[in-house]
Parts: C-alpha cells; structure tokens; sequence
C-alpha cells in the first residue's frame, strides 16, 4: 500500500482519551478535557448508532452546511459530570504532576 | 539526555504517491463551456476539457490515441473534440466517433474519460486511482443559494501554487491560531467535526482594531463573522460566512477548492457570492463580493509565502490550544487508500473544540499594543 499509518496526536502522550457512557443513552465515546471548555470526543459507528439526539431528523435546511450534526448535549452533560466526579482528567489543572495529594 | 535538553527532530514520511480519490471542481460551467478546448494539467497528467453542441461538459485525456496530438490544441466540432493533427473526432465518451480520412474507425479507438458533473454553476471531475465510478453517496451539497435572485452571480479567481502539496491548504481547517497571525481575524470560537467524507470547521470571530484602521476608507465596520466552513471530499470547501455590521449581517457563500497538478503544485481556486439584503443595492453587493475577494486573496497569498518556504511536518508538536492536526490527517488518509482500505478511525465521527480564552488574551494584547504603537507613530 505504501502510505504510512496515520500517527496519533503527540498530546495524547501527556494524557490519553478516556471512556465516557452517556447518561442519557449509554452510548460510549472516548473523551479528552484540556480544560473546563475543551473538549474532545471520539464516537464510534455503535456510538453514534445508540445516540438520542443523532436520530431526531430536523427539518432540511436550505444552506449546504447547516445540515450536519452538530453534537449531542445529553453526551456533553455527561461530560462534564464525569470531569466534576473526577472520573475525566482535565489536562489543565494537571493535579497529578504539580501537587500529588491534591488527587485521589 | 533528558526530555528537557533533547532536540526535537522533525519527521518526514515519503510523499503520497498517488492523488485523492474524489469529486474536485475544475472551475465554472461558464468559462468551460464556451465551445473551446479547456488545457486542465492535473492528477499528474494533461486533461482537455470542452463542451460540445449539445452542453455536455466533457473531460478526456489530452493526448489523441492515434500519434499523441494534443487534443487541448484542437477545435470542438459538432460534439466532439477534433485533434490538431490529423483530425480524427473523439466524444465525450472517449471513443473515437470519425476519421474524416478513413472508411472506419479501428477497433480500441477509445481514450480514457473521466466521470464530470456539473452543479450549481460548477464543473467537477472524479479521481480515482483505482478506476472505480463514484460512489452515489459520496457527493457535495447543494447550494441553492447560486440560482437565486437575491444572490450575487459567481465571483471567481483562480491561482497556481508552485512548490506545495495540495495537502497544505487542507491543514487550514484545523488550524486555529494561523487565523489570527496569517488571516488577520480574530477567532474567538473555534469547533471541528470530521465525520465520513467531510471535515467541518465552525468559527466565529470578532473584528480586529489594529487591522480595521489600518485598511481605513469609508467601508462599514464589521463588528465580527460567523462561520460554518466544510470540506466535502478532499478538495472542495463550502465556507458560509456571516459579517456582523453595525446596522445589518450579510450572508456570503465562499468556495474554497483545488486540484492538484502534480505533487509538487497545484491549482487553487475560490469563489464567492453574495445575499443581496433590502436596503442593499445589487451595485454594493457586488462591490461587497469583491472587497471580499480581494481580503481572502490577500489572505492566501500569506498562505502561500509560507507553504512555499516550509518544510513537510508529520511529527508537528502541538499544544493544547492548536487544532487537531493529527485528525485531520487521519481523515484526509482515506483519500489516498484504496477505498476497500479506508479504516473507521479515519471516518468516524470525532468532535473538537477548543477553549479560546488564553489565545484571546494573548490577541487582545497584541492587538492593543499594535494600536498603541501605531498612534505613538501618527
Ligand atoms: S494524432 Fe490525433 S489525429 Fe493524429
Ligand atoms: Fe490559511
């Protein structure tokens, strides 16, 4: 084939995606938090497959790119609850390196 | 050595050795279909494009099966292509339709052609190293907007990048903070969303002070930009953007596309159109379109300084504010893999948004010190 396999984000070597269940629909995705307002996910076909909101059909839009998902809020609370429980690091407060008994 | 004092060192993987599988725009209908030969060097290879007598938009290798005449040189007759040379007739088929000095046509008289579709003003051309027709599904959205009255007509431009990889352009859509430094605007929302064959980008922005000033004239003040740019397939952007002005927004409708030439060059071309608003007269529109133009040229003229002198980077050193660099890439790779090859890390859905709030501290201080600098000047 000759072409390389795709490399992963050099970022991930600091701190990797981690599972996140949906509360609303239990669909699993891999999530990464670099602080309270950035987030990554990674859905998967099954993922999108469980998701509430991906199956809600909005009335066609006449702009050419108005009609794609736009994300699930449901996965997004869930989010941010499991960075509020702990269960989701956030790379920004990096509690482990700086103070490790701040961190359970 | 430790992590702290060890050289970084930049990594370079070999060049892909084909070109995107795809739907890439070739310009507009208007200009191709005007009864000539069109010469389109690309996909490493010389292409004539014509329309003949019945409208059809065809694209058909360049050089004649008979003694290699170069059919971008001939003359379209009827609905065929005549080559220069001895004149034999080629149609939009590939096959060769008449000699006019010959009792038949022989048997194998048939070129390569390639599969065209003509939408909302626009020629596009289907690559696929493995010969494959395209996919049903694998299409670009529509864009109702061309055919109404109350948007401006075509606005387009098209340049030749010597000394770059197509794939160059492509980064852009993740690429945040070139934004602020390269496109003079200031992003103060940025989210992308790769999902099958497109790669969304949404970002909002707000006007730039020290860049407003310094352009000056009587034009309004836009107070900031909306906008929900995509790839659909390697190489065609839809970019709709909303300027917030003082008393109005105005929708625009912005083409970002490219077909590559070789793997060292390649043809980018953008367009733009207009929503003509009550209160705003189809002249001021126009000029709206093209001041718009001229911006974006500028823009990607910086673009293109900096390709050209850059190196290749598959191990970039990213830090949690940049874009998702290495997803993106992992998106782009299913365009240059068998189709039978693409893998669901490269098309599955992946979401990124990124907290602008220390690039716009950073920004709001550059941009304060450069007005502080320029009326230290005046
Ligand atoms: S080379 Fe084309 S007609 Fe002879
Ligand atoms: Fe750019």
């Amino acid at each position: 084939m000759g072409t390389p396999a795709p490399r992963p984000d050099v970022r991930l070597d600091d701190g990797p995606m981690q599972s996140v269940t949906c509360t609303a629909c239990a669909a699993q995705v891999l999530a990464r938090k670099s602080s309270w307002d950035q987030t990554s996910v990674q859905w998967t076909e099954q993922a999108l497959a469980a998701c509430n909101e991906r199956r809600q059909t909005l009335p066609p839009q006449e702009r050419p790119n108005r009609n794609a998902f736009l994300g699930c809020s449901a996965l997004k609370e869930s989010i941010r609850e499991a960075a509020v429980r702990g269960s989701l690091e956030i790379q920004d407060q990096d509690p482990l390196k700086t103070n490790p008994e701040g961190h359970q | 050595m430790t992590e702290d004092t060890a050289v970084r060192r930049i990594e370079v993987d070999a060049a892909p050795t084909r070109f995107a599988r795809g739907w890439h725009c070739l310009g507009l209908e208007r200009d191709l279909s005007d009864g000539k030969p069109h010469q389109i060097n690309a996909f490493g290879q010389k292409l004539v494009v014509f329309a003949g007598e019945d409208g059809a938009v065809n694209v058909l290798d360049a050089y004649c099966r008979h003694m290699g005449g170069d059919l971008s040189q001939g003359t379209v007759k009827g609905n065929e292509i005549a080559c220069p040379f001895h004149d034999w007739r080629w149609g939009g088929d590939g096959r060769c339709k008449q000699i006019p000095y010959a009792r038949r046509v022989p048997l194998r008289a048939r070129t390569a052609a390639w599969p065209t579709m003509i939408q909302d003003g626009m020629v596009f051309v289907w690559n696929d190293p493995e010969g494959n027709p395209p996919p049903a599904d694998v299409t670009i959205p529509r864009i109702p907007q061309v055919d109404s009255d109350r948007w401006t007509d075509w606005l387009w431009y098209e340049t030749v990048i010597e000394g770059a990889n197509c794939r160059e352009i492509v980064d852009n859509v993740v690429d945040m903070a070139h934004f602020f430094y390269i496109h003079y605007s200031f992003p103060t929302y940025f989210k992308n969303v790769f999902e099958g064959t497109s790669a969304y980008q949404y970002m909002n922005g707000t006007g730039r002070e020290d860049i407003r000033a310094a352009r000056g004239g009587s034009s309004p003040v836009v107070l900031g930009t909306t906008s929900v740019a995509a790839y659909h397939g390697p190489s065609f952007m839809i970019d709709e953007v909303t300027y917030h002005y003082e008393d109005m927004d105005v929708d625009t409708i912005l083409i970002n596309c490219h077909y590559p030439i070789d793997s060292n060059s390649f043809v980018l071309q953008y367009g733009i159109i207009v929503e003509k608003k009550e209160g705003v007269s189809d002249d001021e529109a126009e000029q709206l379109a093209a001041t718009t133009g001229k911006f974006i040229k500028y823009g990607f003229e910086q673009d293109v300084a900096i390709w050209k002198s850059k190196t290749k980077i598959d191990n970039p050193l990213l830090c949690e504010e940049d874009g998702p660099v290495y997803q993106l890439r992992r998106w782009y790779e299913q365009f240059y893999v068998d189709a039978a090859e693409v893998t669901p890390e490269m098309t599955d859905r992946f979401e990124f948004e990124i907290d602008t709030t220390r690039p716009n501290e950073a920004w709001r201080t550059e941009v304060e010190a450069n007005l502080a600098a320029r009326a230290a000047t005046s």
